[in-house]
């Protein structure tokens, strides 16, 4: 046996007895938990960042603390690392970041300070001390889609949506899937921005569906705009992140909402007793368990059509799946044969859209 | 012929150690103005000690007013001193996040001081950023040679990228009179939709989000064994050639020139177009090393949110700095002091980014105010009856 050879296995046989010690190890943090949040937008931006905000006092009353936070971190590491390495300095050992583009540097971070808790909501990054998280959003926009149907007279929804990512094609595909539940003809039509805040480009697209004769606009972009100009145009709308009644009162029939403090307290405790175990390929968290849901529903739905959408809300709390097959693409080509499920990887690879939604390809 | 010309100007204008525009401001100085018993005159040369004497006054005044703005917020007064000087300078850590936040914010100062050092108004920072992080990051997905030489050949690439990215508004301006204000602000618009059609297409990442792969450990800027990054190395470097650049080598003459006078410097020969042209293309590389520093220094890989803020940051710093490479280095510098106490404020005593910007911008404005003093002698003007 050459010397390399031995020290290749002999590498393996460590980095084997390592990986058990991870596992049996159980993750602590040292001294009192005391978390704090760094928070990609303004506190107040009607969306995204505001809902952590508004989870914040349920999250405060689990960790017995003040929960203090940093607002409009950009998502570059020179950013993101001196507010969380600045957190760790004076004690703290629960960082909840909350962007995609936290994800590199939270892994760096979570490697360099492994006695700290690391959460993550958005980010694509896990490990022994570090969850990413996300909320089943394709649970509660299928609910919208069905207010939509119901709340639309032409049968034409519309969507605005940020960018042609998965996490966003999952929820136009399940806004039109839920849609064709109440009405087997409904087409959507999708105008992606190319950006999460770009209230100019969200008036433009929207304005243009309502001209083309949609009469129900949903969304997946973090300003309230496409339900602020259905407003204004006398149409509908479905809104994203939070409940958006509050800025269109009478345009918005039904809101997918973040239901954070519902998923993070637990967590919190979790961390606190010392059981906290992070998942592997990060928190996926549904209506059921806490990560996004509905507040619905708007006049312009029947209550006949509440009661179906209720009832549909149940049955995903039951563990019906969404997507489920016999499931074709618009192209015709199979996805999910008969009586088959979708998978998590499938979801977070999703680049196809069902029948009935017409898009830029 | 030229160096004759040269010369003599150089023998009938005092050009000052800083190396600013000395023949704009000869030109206007002894100027008077009055206002009631209030004269202000432009003042022929200002010495360096005052020019020091008045940064310092500025800083005093503007860091006593947001200390002032604080208190009254509710900030513990003893403290104060504390998170702004012990707490930035003093700790390590925080020392180090201030030379990692500086190191990209000499650079895109510099490009900016140049460019306005032949009135030229680079505002297009952001795209040259991003064109110097696209050509790095082309280098690293060809695996274009080998892989001790990976990490010069991305900065060569960057610099080729950004400078030819300056070079549209540069011509447009030069051939065809395009106001470069205009074209520099919105060609950065196509320069983030190249970057993200790039990103959500050929350049997507083998997990499917839109970013480019992470670069491969000999693509990325380390530090020295000291612990000082080779960016904070590279941003310094820049700054003393551009400072030789411009105070001693013949182009430096030129560019004063250029800029006091482009009439006359094209009537007595001198290659007016050529200099702008040179001037602008070293402006671009120098934010598209920027773009390079942030990609490869701090996130590891083509992102779609490296470069946003640096633009404006890059034209404040050249504005405070006075065109003066130096200058704009420590004008940096105290920016990410700045930036760093700010978010120390935020963290500790949950001060809102709002007030944070309101400290910066009151610091910043002192500074720029205190500039008037320095360039403009007050007089009080007793009548007798």
């Amino acid at each position: 046996m050459t010397r390399r050879k031995k020290a290749v296995i002999l590498t393996a046989a460590a980095s084997i007895f390592a990986a058990s010690l991870a596992s049996v190890a159980e993750f602590k943090v040292e001294g009192a938990p005391k978390a704090a949040i760094i928070l990609f937008g303004p506190k107040n931006d009607g969306g995204w960042s505001q809902a952590f905000e508004e989870a914040r006092p349920a999250l405060e009353k689990a960790l017995g603390a003040k929960i203090p936070m940093v607002e409009k971190v950009s998502e570059d590491s020179a950013s993101i690392s001196p507010p969380v390495e600045r957190f760790i300095q004076r004690g703290y050992n629960i960082i909840i970041g909350t962007a995609f583009g936290y994800s590199d540097t939270f892994k760096k971070l979570s490697e360099s300070y492994p006695k700290i808790a690391f959460l993550n909501a958005s980010g694509i990054t896990n490990g022994p001390n570090l969850e990413s998280f996300y909320g089943r959003t394709y649970q509660s926009q299928y609910l919208c889609g069905m207010a939509a149907a119901a709340a639309s007279k032409t049968g034409k929804l519309g969507f605005v949506a940020a960018n042609p990512l998965p996490v966003v094609n999952w929820t136009i595909n399940a806004y039109e899937l839920g849609a064709r539940t109440i009405n087997p003809d409904a087409t959507l039509t999708v105008v992606f921005t190319g950006s999460w805040n770009d209230p100019v480009k969200e008036r433009a697209a929207a304005s243009a569906l309502i001209d083309e004769g949609i009469d129900v606009i949903g969304q997946h972009v973090d300003t309230p705009t496409p339900q602020i100009v259905a407003q204004e145009r006398g149409v509908y709308g479905t809104g994203h992140h939070r409940d958006l009644t509050e800025f269109a009162p009478k345009a918005t029939q039904c809101s997918s909402v973040w239901t954070w403090a519902k998923f993070l307290a637990p967590e919190i405790e979790k961390i606190k007793a010392g059981s906290w175990e992070p998942a592997p390929y990060g928190a996926f968290p549904g209506i059921k368990e806490g990560g996004t849901d509905i507040a619905c529903c708007g006049p312009a739905v029947s209550a006949d059509n509440k009661k179906k959408i209720m009832a549909a809300r149940q049955s995903i709390i039951d563990g019906n799946p969404v997507f489920t097959g016999p499931l074709k693409d618009r192209d015709g080509k199979e996805r999910l044969a008969a009586n088959v499920a979708i998978t998590d990887p499938e979801l977070w690879t999703m680049d196809w859209f069902v029948p009935g939604v017409i898009s830029q390809k | 012929m030229r160096d004759d010309v040269s010369d003599a100007t150089r023998r009938a204008s005092p050009i000052d150690t800083a190396g600013n525009a000395v023949i704009a401001k000869a030109h206007a100085a002894g100027r008077q103005r009055r206002f009631g018993q209030i004269s202000i005159e432009v003042r022929r040369s200002a010495s360096f000690p005052l020019r020091l004497f008045a940064l310092a006054a500025a800083l005093v005044t503007g860091l006593g007013l947001s200390a002032f703005a604080l208190i009254l917020v509710g900030v513990p007064a003893e403290s104060l001193a504390d998170e702004f000087v012990s707490a930035t300078i003093l700790d390590p850590m925080n020392f180090k996040a201030v030379l990692v936040q500086a190191a990209p914010l000499i650079l895109v100062g510099l490009a900016a001081a140049m460019a306005f050092r032949v009135r030229f108004w680079n505002l297009g920072i952001e795209g040259q950023m991003i064109f110097g992080g696209v050509g790095a990051t082309l280098v690293s997905l060809l695996h274009l040679g080998p892989e001790w030489a990976r990490l010069p050949l991305m900065g060569l690439a960057a610099v080729t990228c950004g400078a030819l990215w300056a070079s549209i508004p540069a011509l447009l301006k030069l051939r065809l009179s395009v106001n470069e204000i205009i074209s520099t602000l919105l060609l950065n618009y196509v320069a983030y939709y190249v970057l993200l059609h790039l990103l959500y297409g050929a350049w997507k990442d083998e997990d499917g989000f839109p970013h480019s792969p992470a670069y491969a450990a000999s693509e990325l800027l380390p530090n020295l064994d000291s612990g000082v990054s080779v960016s904070l190395v590279l941003a310094g470097g820049m700054t003393l050639l551009m400072t030789y650049l411009v105070a001693r080598s013949r182009a430096g003459f030129y560019m004063r020139f250029v800029s006091a006078n482009p009439g006359v410097a094209r009537a007595l020969g001198l290659p007016v177009a050529n200099m702008v042209l040179f001037v602008v293309l070293v402006s671009g590389s120098l934010a598209a090393l920027a773009g390079f520093v942030v990609s490869s220094g701090q996130e590891g890989r083509l992102t779609q949110s490296f470069f946003p803020g640096y633009g404006v940051s890059g034209v404040l710093i050249g504005f405070l700095a006075r065109n003066n490479p130096v200058a704009a280095a420590v004008v940096a510098l105290l920016m990410s002091v700045l930036v760093i106490a700010g978010q120390n404020l935020q963290v500790f005593y949950g001060i809102p980014p709002s007030m944070v910007q309101l400290i910066q911008a009151v610091v910043v404005m002192s500074v720029a105010a205190s500039d008037f003093l320095v360039i403009h002698r007050v007089h009080w003007i007793r009548y007798r009856a």
